[in-house]
């Protein structure tokens, strides 16, 4: 794995190196270089099935952070891609000609966080949520507590009691 | 596009029909949930202290804390617990990892089947259920993963060779950020509230700190206790005892942030943030006898609500025991000055050299003033009435620490037996100790007390320091007599002390007197207690004063006495300590208030 990475950053510019497992490791490589380092674990290194994509809003930095997980049935490995795209007006370029599936993550992401994939099939169609009206609920700045509030009934016979107060009712009233 | 070996593809499958299945093999037995399985609540009520962490993380609000027949609020325990809606509950297990005791799990039961929505609600551990016994199933890994930190910010201190010469302050402070990483650590429960005799807003002015808004966090502190920078220092912190953090790590320290509040504040703008500039004045005079913790307390609230405050102290400085009794180096004089000061700020008057009982009369203020307070304290030192007790070189601990104070030269010999395991006792032993260092160049006390070491009732902390600065601490022991030699005092015979009280609760110490020691000493110190003098209070007006339990004069929870005009509290009501006084001087300042209102 370690030989392969090295060989690797020859290759693409990799930033950061993460040995989560004997058979798994986290890249971090700039936007404009996956595309291509997708295709060329593709079709060079054996990295034929793609596992899954997912984002981390890092709204503190102002960025989102995606992660492509692939896998290499023959040598039985997987290698995660991570990359840093601006949290405003979050656009990526499509994989969906790498991997049809792709296209339905991609749908998900434009769904829960918001990130645009210009070109990608049926991108723009609800994947879970019919109907939304807010902002995408995986970002960090959705309150889904005031969402549920506003949007669901309370349960009746429902009722709480802070412990400090319910402790000066009960020890000590007058005081 | 089809081929052939698209058509004959599926017959391949068929190669796997003898195969073992990887999939459950029988679907009617049971299918366990997996060992961390994030199934339905399991609470262990008992050691559950209904601090409401969980409800507070919950994203869902499906956590309610309800009162529980049978679990009455007491010290460091709500008495409520937690109840959860499964109509809200996603088994996100944040309520388990951030439990502060330990008591909230998940079993890895997930499978429930009702007819009736409102089961769905219930109490884990009191609404019996099949899981409850349950082994299997997610709790808090202990792996270091935790939602605070467990351990205490280091706070600084001087070495015990840099402190034991000199009556420095040995304890540092907490800067911005280790005083805001401490804070951090707080999860708000307010179960410390109750403990804390003045009720502070604690979780509140932690909060504060973590915001940064000290000014915020003076004006809490304020509420309820116009003396932080002095109970920053030497409070008794009960309230850390029962620290909900305390139960898996360390107590926040509650008390280090108090201070730390008190002393980013300057006092010049005391007035400004705590919006006291200007007070109108209601033209009504109290007097208060005694400028310890509860008269100052006292003063400080009724200045607030427009009274002319008179304080009369019998000593050329206030502070009572907190200037006289506490030793330099745990309370330095700039901080009790910078409290008083504020006090004073406010148009309190102090008439120093006062002796209430001898230059004027407790009558006399009654006729002058609206009201009075009286926060005497306990200033008499008890003694043993062992025999030889009454030598001269048989001192007092509460004299000696106030001539130390007042600057006078006291009497140090080189072998030093002190008695007592309180605090008092404590401080009079590293007091000496420090003298001993500097007359002597070394130390050489033993102090003993009644209490084996796990009773002892001074503070752990004020042990090991008095170890750490060469002093023996050698509890358990029952003073017997003073050897006497020619006049000259030889040392303390002592017995092992088995027990201190009989079955009925009653102080009957109880002594193997096979098993005796000598403590070798020219110079003997007892530390056992105080007694009150209320001397002042003279007929006609004694008739009229109804006395309590155990010699104490008896009062209303306004801590007004049987005569109408007549306040009183701190040591000689509740306590003794600091913060009792503080909380009684503010509870008879809203009394008088009442009373003079009422009128």
């Amino acid at each position: 794995m370690k030989k392969f990475i090295k060989d690797l950053s020859f290759r693409f510019n990799i930033t950061e190196i993460e040995y989560q497992r004997k058979n798994l490791a986290f890249v971090s490589v700039d936007k404009e270089s996956v595309m291509q380092m997708l295709s060329y674990l593709r079709d060079t290194e054996g990295f034929s099935h793609f596992v899954l994509m997912t984002a981390v809003d890092w709204i503190e930095d102002g960025i989102f952070q995606l992660t492509y997980i692939l896998n290499n049935p023959t040598k039985k490995i997987d290698l995660a891609i991570r990359i840093k795209i601006l949290r405003e007006n979050a656009e990526m370029y499509s994989a969906h000609h790498l991997w049809n599936q792709v296209a339905t993550y991609q749908r998900e992401l434009k769904e829960m966080f918001g990130i645009n994939f210009p070109g990608s099939p049926r991108v723009n169609e609800s994947f879970l949520l019919e109907g939304w009206d807010n902002i995408p609920p995986m970002r960090r700045d959705f309150d889904t507590k005031k969402y549920s509030e506003e949007t669901y009934f309370p349960r009746p016979g429902r009722g709480t009691n802070d412990p400090a107060q319910h402790m000066k009712i009960k020890l000590y009233p007058n005081e | 596009m089809s081929s052939l070996k698209d058509i004959l593809m599926p017959f391949t499958a068929w190669k796997n029909v003898f195969k073992e299945p990887v999939s459950i093999k029988d679907p009617l037995n049971e299918r366990p949930g997996a060992p961390r399985y994030r199934g339905f609540h399991k609470n262990d009520v008992k050691s559950c202290i209904g601090c409401g962490t969980c409800e507070s993380i919950c994203e869902n609000e499906a956590i309610d804390m309800v009162a529980i027949a049978g679990f009455d609020a007491k010290n460091g325990d709500s008495g409520l617990r937690p109840k959860v809606d499964y109509g809200r509950c996603c088994w996100c297990a944040l309520c388990v990892d951030v439990c502060t005791t330990g008591s909230l799990t998940l079993s890895n039961e997930y499978k429930w089947v009702d007819t009736d929505s409102d089961n769905f609600r219930y109490i884990p551990g009191i609404d019996n259920k099949p899981w409850d016994n349950n082994e299997l199933g997610w709790k808090k890994p202990g792996n270091g993963y935790e939602f605070y930190q467990l351990e205490r910010v280091k706070m600084e201190e001087l070495h015990p060779e840099e402190r034991d010469k000199s009556f420095i302050e040995i304890i540092q402070g907490y800067s911005k950020e280790q005083a805001e990483k401490e804070a951090d650590r707080c999860v708000e429960c307010g179960i410390c509230t109750a403990t804390c005799p003045a009720h502070m807003g604690i979780p509140q002015y932690i909060k504060a700190i973590r915001n940064n808004n000290l000014e915020e966090g003076l004006r809490i502190l304020y509420d309820t206790n116009p003396l932080p920078e002095i109970c920053g220092r030497i409070c008794t912190h009960k309230c850390e005892t029962v620290c909900s953090i305390g139960h898996r790590g360390e107590a926040i320290s509650i008390r280090w942030l108090k201070r730390y509040i008190a002393d980013q504040n300057p006092s010049e703008k005391y007035k400004t943030i705590l919006e006291t500039d200007f007070i109108q004045k209601n033209g009504k005079k109290i007097a208060i006898i005694g400028s310890g913790p509860a008269g100052l307390s006292a003063a400080h609230y009724l200045a607030k609500m427009g009274y002319e405050v008179e304080i009369f102290e019998k000593l050329a400085q206030a502070g009572g025991m907190m200037r006289y009794g506490i030793p330099e180096y745990r309370l330095p004089y700039d901080s009790i000055d910078k409290d008083i000061n504020y006090i004073l700020s406010l148009g309190v008057k102090i008439h120093y050299n006062v002796n209430v009982g001898k230059d004027i009369t407790l009558e006399q203020l009654g006729k002058d003033f609206d009201a009075v307070f009286a926060g005497t304290g306990l200033h008499l030192g008890r003694s043993t009435r062992i025999e030889g007790s009454d030598h001269k070189n048989v001192y007092q601990s509460i004299e000696l620490l106030r001539k130390i104070t007042q600057g006078e030269e006291i009497h140090v010999a080189e072998k030093i037996v002190v008695i007592g395991g309180g605090n008092v006792a404590m401080d009079i032993t590293r007091s000496l100790a420090r003298l001993q260092n500097q007359k002597y160049g070394k130390v050489q006390m033993i102090t003993t007390s009644l209490e084996t070491e796990e009773k002892m009732p001074a503070d752990r902390e004020e042990v090991v320091e008095a170890r750490e600065e060469g002093a023996i601490i050698n509890p358990g022991w029952a003073p017997q007599k003073v050897e006497i030699q020619d006049g000259i005092i030889k040392g303390l015979h002592v017995v092992q002390c088995m027990s201190l009280f009989d079955a009925t609760g009653n102080f009957n110490p109880q002594c193997n007197m096979e098993n005796a020691r000598f403590f070798e000493g020219d110079m003997v110190v007892e530390s056992i207690g105080q007694g009150m003098d209320l001397s002042y209070i003279a007929e006609p007006l004694k008739d009229d004063i109804e006395m309590g339990p155990r010699g104490r004069i008896k009062v209303n929870s306004d801590f007004q006495t049987s005569v109408p005009w007549l306040f009183m509290g701190g040591d000689t009501i509740q306590g003794p300590d600091v913060i009792h006084g503080i909380a009684n001087g503010h509870r008879a300042a809203m009394g008088i208030d009442k009373y003079l209102t009422e009128q």
